[in-house]
């Protein structure tokens, strides 16, 4: 069982990848690249050369092209130790135009054009731009470069390695001191007095790389962390993952105490301090609050991350459906062509056919008209506002479970067993919820997980209809913004929750009926 | 019903003929007889006999009119009213008070002035003649595709492969991309919605034919050496008609909605589909007095859906034999 799991998640795995690919091909070939740009402002307002440049240091920065100027491949050659620093000083400008060239650059552009072009790049020389013969024209200077597109596979590859980043004594590159791990029992942060482990490291990227708080699910860690892809434009600079999972709303300030033992009312959270280089020299404020480098802190905030809202609304809906889907399944099953399965009917028929965009907002409108919140507000505390996007989120789930389950109870129903038990003098209630509903209920089973971890993907229109900020809208959001981090780091994690999901529907249906068995023998 | 058939019967003979005698033949006697059976006769023999049906195809067949005809006869401008202030976000009464009694203000006007009842069936022609035409190009190829896929086992690994990696990207972005690459038209949305459309229809018909293919009826035919086009076409293809047409009842409605639904976040057609007006009109839904030019659409979208899908539901119950009894 064990090892036919495995196979199916390295199989998946694999599929996931090939997803991941395609998207890739959609989006950073098929598409017109300028169209990152769009809503970047630095990019409208720079001009002419250096707007080329910039161009082609965020495709570089975004994973479409390798990219060199010549500035730094003088500075290569000089950690390499071929030049000198004054030698490189005295190369490094170039000439207006080619032919404006002293001899010593031009042999080092030579040089330069030479060695890239063996590499496959191709070497750019942009002539300066002048408003008057001579003053430069805004952002006018003349560049050089070089510049290759990036292949596929070498774009997939540095993707999938980078999705899981371990942190090490070794990750910080500067000198730090004495690298080292340290296991303590009294964390620090709540004063080194209170009982709660933590591991602290030194030179690694996170101070602490394992502790306890007190919210949920109380033991975190910073040792392992996922990076799905860098956004550009919806949350710019920030991983995906981060964005889904970074909590949202206010601040909550509550006195804590720094390193240096400094007293503040302050939203920071000490557990998350990464290393930032010479950062208290850089800033007074960090000199008086931490005792080494690791200052750069995110704060707590009051709400969910995007995926808590989503999930905290998913799974409430989830439950409430088969709570109450599959009652009404079994009653319409039982009922066949009575009244209540007339009216279940015409339920499932409404749900199916009329579009889901069309109901939502009909539930909007009476729900408006009840009283109930119709947007949501994370400053607010009222329950109410959770109230319609459930009701919204169940009721289709409601309506399909109801239309599965009455047809795979009636199906049961003519089965041998059935008559035998209705023979053996069963009530009709004893056999349909202790023979028909476990048989037909399999099936069903099977989309359990699914369910469950489809509420952390969010849902698209009810989030956008009551104005949730959850997870759902962000595919479509950085599909509008051009933003392809997100794009590919979302379509990875839809991909690996429902490769996941089948698999787990597959385990628990065999857990469930012992009549399937993944076992090779059977297969 | 069968009373009624048997005076039908009798009625063709004269009362001599009835009563007369009649010798015993042993050639006669060898002869098995049964009552005539048409197969798509008694389809629509039992889908008659509902009057439910009668009802919905009614009212499919008015909506149908008025989505395909009523544009072609009357005058529909969009702008024509853009300069004229006091014609916006009108009411039905105000409308009809302000242009006098006609259809085209029944529904009252929306946010350039246009009268509301024009640009639903303008609207509706449009996302109809998209559905159908998707559904048509979905269905023929997984069908198809579906058939094949079922009956070869080699063919079932590769494209099960390729149906797990397809089904995973996600259909918005693979829609958005599309309709970036080309301009959002009513022809990049049919390419859009089928490039991988049909892969989820021949997963279904897949499923199937695999359960049908290795019934015993179908072992006995290809034991008697029955060539595989005619074990397709003669014992698949009357078993899958039911299951074809309940589809495709699911099928056209579904594009309704999805057109609606990619209307909505911002990816639909240029053209003013019912999506496209439900996503205009949508601030109109919370101003009081505005209504109209926001539910006109959903309401037409919903009725269309659904006399779509039940017709097709009953049509899908009565193609199906083991109901002609």
């Amino acid at each position: 069982m064990a090892k036919y799991i495995l196979r199916r998640f390295l199989h998946g795995l694999i599929s996931v990848f090939i997803v991941v690919g395609i998207v890739m091909i959609l989006i950073y070939s098929m598409l017109n690249r300028d169209l990152i740009f769009a809503g970047d402002s630095t990019y409208t307002n720079l001009g002419n050369n250096q707007k080329t440049v910039y161009k082609y240091r965020k495709w570089q920065e975004y994973g479409y092209i390798d990219f060199k100027s010549y500035a730094e491949y003088l500075q290569m050659l000089v950690n390499e130790e071929e030049l000198s620093d004054e030698e490189r000083d005295a190369v490094v400008n170039i000439g207006k135009k080619p032919e404006s060239d002293s001899e010593e650059v031009a042999a080092y552009i030579a040089q330069f054009t030479e060695y890239f072009e063996k590499q496959g790049f191709k070497v750019e020389r942009l002539n300066a731009v002048m408003a008057t013969p001579r003053k430069y024209a805004s952002g006018g200077q003349q560049q050089l470069f070089a510049y290759k597109d990036r292949p596929l596979w070498k774009r997939l590859t540095s993707y999938i390695t980078g999705i899981i980043t371990i942190d090490n004594i070794h990750a910080v590159q500067e000198d730090i001191g004495e690298r080292k791990l340290t296991f303590t029992l009294h964390d620090p942060v709540y004063g080194g007095k209170k009982f709660s482990p933590a591991i602290i490291g030194n030179g690694t990227v996170h101070k602490y790389l394992l502790y306890f708080n007190s919210t949920f699910p109380f033991l975190h860690q910073n040792l392992i962390s996922i990076n799905l892809g860098k956004s550009y434009s919806v949350n710019a600079g920030i991983d995906v993952f981060t964005t889904m999972t970074t909590p949202q709303g206010s601040y909550v300030p509550r006195e804590i105490t720094y390193p240096t033992g400094l007293k503040e009312v302050s939203a920071d959270d000490l557990h998350t301090a990464v290393y930032v280089l010479d950062s208290r020299e850089a800033n007074l404020v960090n000199e008086d609050r931490f005792v080494d480098d690791y200052t750069s802190v995110q704060t707590v905030k009051g709400g969910f991350s995007k995926m808590g809202y989503s999930f905290v609304i998913g799974i409430i809906a989830v439950l409430l459906s088969y709570g109450i889907g599959i009652p009404l399944g079994i009653a319409m099953a039982r009922h066949k062509d009575k009244i209540i399965d007339k009216i279940g009917t015409i339920y499932i028929v409404f749900i199916i056919a009329v579009p889901s965009l069309a109901y939502i907002f009909l539930f909007k409108a009476i729900g408006g008209r009840l009283g109930l919140p119709t947007t949501f507000d994370m400053e607010s505390t009222s329950k109410l506002m959770y109230v319609l996007p459930i009701i919204s989120l169940a009721l289709p789930s409601i309506g399909d479970l109801m239309k599965w389950l009455r047809r795979y109870m009636i199906d049961q129903m003519n089965s041998d067993y059935v008559k035998f038990a209705r023979s053996g003098g069963l009530s009709e209630r004893e056999i349909f919820t202790g023979h028909i509903l476990k048989n037909a209920a399999i099936p069903l089973i099977h989309g359990i997980p699914a369910s469950v971890l489809g509420a952390l993907v969010g849902a698209i229109i009810t989030e956008r209809v009551y104005v949730i900020p959850g997870a759902g809208n962000l595919l479509t959001i950085a599909i509008n913004r051009y933003d392809n981090g997100v794009i590919v780091g979302v379509t990875m994690f839809y991909a690996m929750l429902s490769v996941v999901s089948i698999i787990l529907g597959d385990v628990l249906m065999a857990f469930v009926d012992p009549r399937i068995s993944f076992s090779s023998k059977s297969r | 019903m069968e009373n009624k058939d048997m005076k039908d019967l009798f009625s063709a003979y004269s009362e001599e003929e009835l009563f007369s005698h009649v010798d015993h033949s042993d050639l006669e006697s060898e002869k098995i007889t049964a009552p005539r059976y048409s197969y798509w006769r008694s389809v629509f023999r039992v889908f008659f006999r509902n009057k439910v049906n009668i009802v919905i195809l009614t009212i499919l067949a008015i909506l149908i009119a008025f989505t395909y005809i009523y544009p072609e006869v009357s005058e529909y401008d969009r702008f024509a009213n853009l300069m004229n202030d006091a014609a916006k976000h009108l009411s039905p009464m105000a409308a009809i008070k302000k242009f006098g009694f006609s259809i085209h203000w029944i529904l009252g006007t929306g946010a350039a002035g246009q009268p509301t009842f024009d640009a639903v069936w303008y609207g509706s022609r449009i996302s109809l003649s998209l559905a159908l035409i998707c559904a048509a190009i979905n269905l023929t190829v997984g069908i198809l595709v579906g058939a094949v896929w079922g009956f070869s086992k080699k063919i079932d690994m590769v494209m099960t492969e390729v149906y797990n990696i397809i089904g995973n990207v996600p259909y918005i972005l693979l829609i958005s991309v599309l309709v970036l690459l080309f301009a959002p038209s009513f022809w990049t949305m049919v390419f859009a919605l089928t490039v991988t459309g049909w892969l989820a229809i021949a997963y279904f018909i897949r499923t199937q034919v695999i359960i049908i293919r290795d019934r015993e009826y179908n072992l006995a035919s290809r034991c008697l050496g029955t060539p595989i086009t005619r074990i397709a076409t003669k014992n698949i293809l009357p078993f899958m008609t039911s299951v074809i047409v309940t589809l495709a009842a699911v099928e056209i409605p579904s594009y309704i909605s999805y057109e609606v639904f990619l209307a909505y976040i911002g990816m639909g057609l240029s053209e003013m589909s019912l999506g496209r007006l439900i996503y205009e009109a949508e601030s109109a839904m919370v101003t009081p007095g505005w209504g109209f030019e926001f539910w006109s659409p959903v309401v037409v979208a919903s009725i269309i859906t659904i006399a779509l899908y039940v017709t097709g539901q009953n049509l899908g119950d009565a193609s199906d034999p083991r109901t002609h009894m």
